[in-house]
């Protein structure tokens, strides 16, 4: 088997999966406790918090510990609009957010709230002009995604931070993509909150992340006890916390050899596959981009179809449309940046981790031709 | 339905799912003069009849219209 669609989910560290065990097996307690085994459990889950502030450059007490990436984007988004916005004020965001995003505003959108839905370039980067141009007197938060899921391209999160830094707007970016593999810094980024996901640096799934600067107030989207500083109720997943710490903490500690090698991965599957496929489409940008995330278009040809054949030889790769009876819907991401819905439905996303190597590449490489090949001749 | 549909290099008949099979392989927009069977199909994506089968039993379990 090759894995490669590591922006979906990633493997588990071996050691992160052997920091958990003995939160499975032994030390179970219940964070809350005041006993013994609940005041372990509650170090581990304070030393992960610490984990994430070293990484993020945030301090501990910014660090919350969610279900998921989308919990954490909808605490943000549905926080911010509870204790910050009536009827008719404003939101910003792009055409490009993940669904968590995206879906919220539309909900937000039901309950009188205005959202302006920033366009991308051909790069599919958000201009800074546009969101200086957008901002009106009532917008309450601008949340845009720092690095995209499909195609890799990297927002000016830093430049739009600076402009709102006087102005009285939050600033969130949902950062799952960037967070382990590209330095973060919450503090030369200028963001309020930013959003990271565990399963993708190596961690366990079911831990999401929210930093939220400490001068800021955000009510609690669960309510219930008083975990998390009585901001996200909820037994704390012990486990998983402490995975997610250790994943964050091994990824920070490599990575600049990890994006090393993944840059001379991205550039090899660019470079073998555009031999034997010249009028191949790169999409994203050349320069702001995250190191592990490719999107190909091919001419003429089904991503799905390209996806299919690789699966049938062992490689996982991802789509650029999500089948639905029997029809695929081409992704917002791909028709935003300018792509036809034919291009959008030809295309694949190849994404790698620190597991993939250069024999993988040409295996992948290999197949992703040959199915390419074989589908244009039995046509 | 599958009745006129044939496979384009042996000339057996093609059922509903394995017309299914051609889509999800060689796209949406493959035409049915174009379309073959499950053997002639292993033969060309170099693998066995079993994995196509085991890929029309998943589309099946999706739910996905074009199996029944």
């Amino acid at each position: 088997m090759i894995y490669a669609d590591n922006a979906a989910t990633t493997r588990i560290s071996d050691t992160v999966f052997e920091k958990m065990v003995p939160f499975f097996k032994d030390q179970y307690g219940n964070a809350s406790s005041h006993y013994t085994l609940g005041t372990a459990a509650k170090r581990a889950i304070e030393k992960s918090r610490n984990q994430f502030a070293t990484a993020l450059t945030a301090t501990p007490d910014e660090i919350f510990f969610t279900s998921c990436g989308s919990e954490s984007n909808n605490w943000v988004l549905f926080g911010a609009a509870l204790s910050r916005c009536k009827s008719g004020d404003h939101i910003i965001t792009s055409s490009i957010e993940h669904h968590s995003v995206l879906n919220s505003c539309k909900a937000l959108e039901n309950q009188g709230i205005k959202i302006t839905y920033l366009p991308v370039d051909h790069y599919g980067r958000v201009s800074l002009s546009d969101v200086c141009n957008s901002v009106q007197k009532n917008t309450k938060l601008v949340s845009i995604i720092l690095a995209n899921n499909e195609i890799g391209t990297i927002q000016p999160i830093a430049e739009i931070g600076e402009f709102l830094r006087t102005k009285n707007i939050l600033f969130h970016t949902d950062a799952v993509q960037a967070v382990g593999n590209i330095p973060i810094d919450v503090k030369k980024l200028g963001v309020h909150f930013l959003t990271a996901s565990a399963h993708k640096f190596n961690g366990p799934k079911g831990i999401g992340i929210l930093y939220k600067r400490n001068d800021i107030e955000l009510v609690p989207l669960i309510h219930g006890g008083s975990q998390e500083f009585k901001l996200r109720a909820g037994t704390e997943n012990v486990a998983g916390i402490v995975g997610a710490g250790f994943a964050i903490e091994e990824s920070v500690n490599n990575l600049q050899e990890n994006i090393d090698k993944l840059n001379k991965l991205y550039d090899s599957t660019v470079k073998s596959v555009r031999k034997s496929i010249p009028d191949l489409i790169l999409n994203g940008d050349p320069q702001h981009r995250l190191p592990n995330i490719l999107s190909l278009t091919f001419d003429g040809v089904s991503g799905e179809a390209l996806m299919h054949i690789l699966d049938l030889k062992g490689i996982y790769v991802s789509t650029g449309s999500a089948c639905s009876s029997g029809n695929s819907e081409p992704s917002h991401v791909l028709m935003a940046i300018g792509l036809s819905e034919q291009q959008a439905k030809g295309t694949i996303r190849i994404s790698y981790n620190k597991y993939n190597d250069m024999d993988e590449v040409t295996k992948i490489t290999d197949c992703v031709c040959s199915a390419y090949k074989k589908i244009k001749l039995m046509k | 339905m599958s009745k006129n549909i044939r496979c384009r290099f042996c000339d057996s008949d093609i059922n509903r799912n394995t017309i299914g099979l051609n889509k999800k392989i060689f796209g949406e927009d493959q035409r049915k003069d174009r379309m073959m069977c499950i053997a002639c199909m292993a033969g060309v994506l170099e693998c066995s009849e079993e994995d196509l089968i085991e890929k029309i039993n998943e589309f099946k379990n999706e739910g996905c219209p074009l199996f029944e």
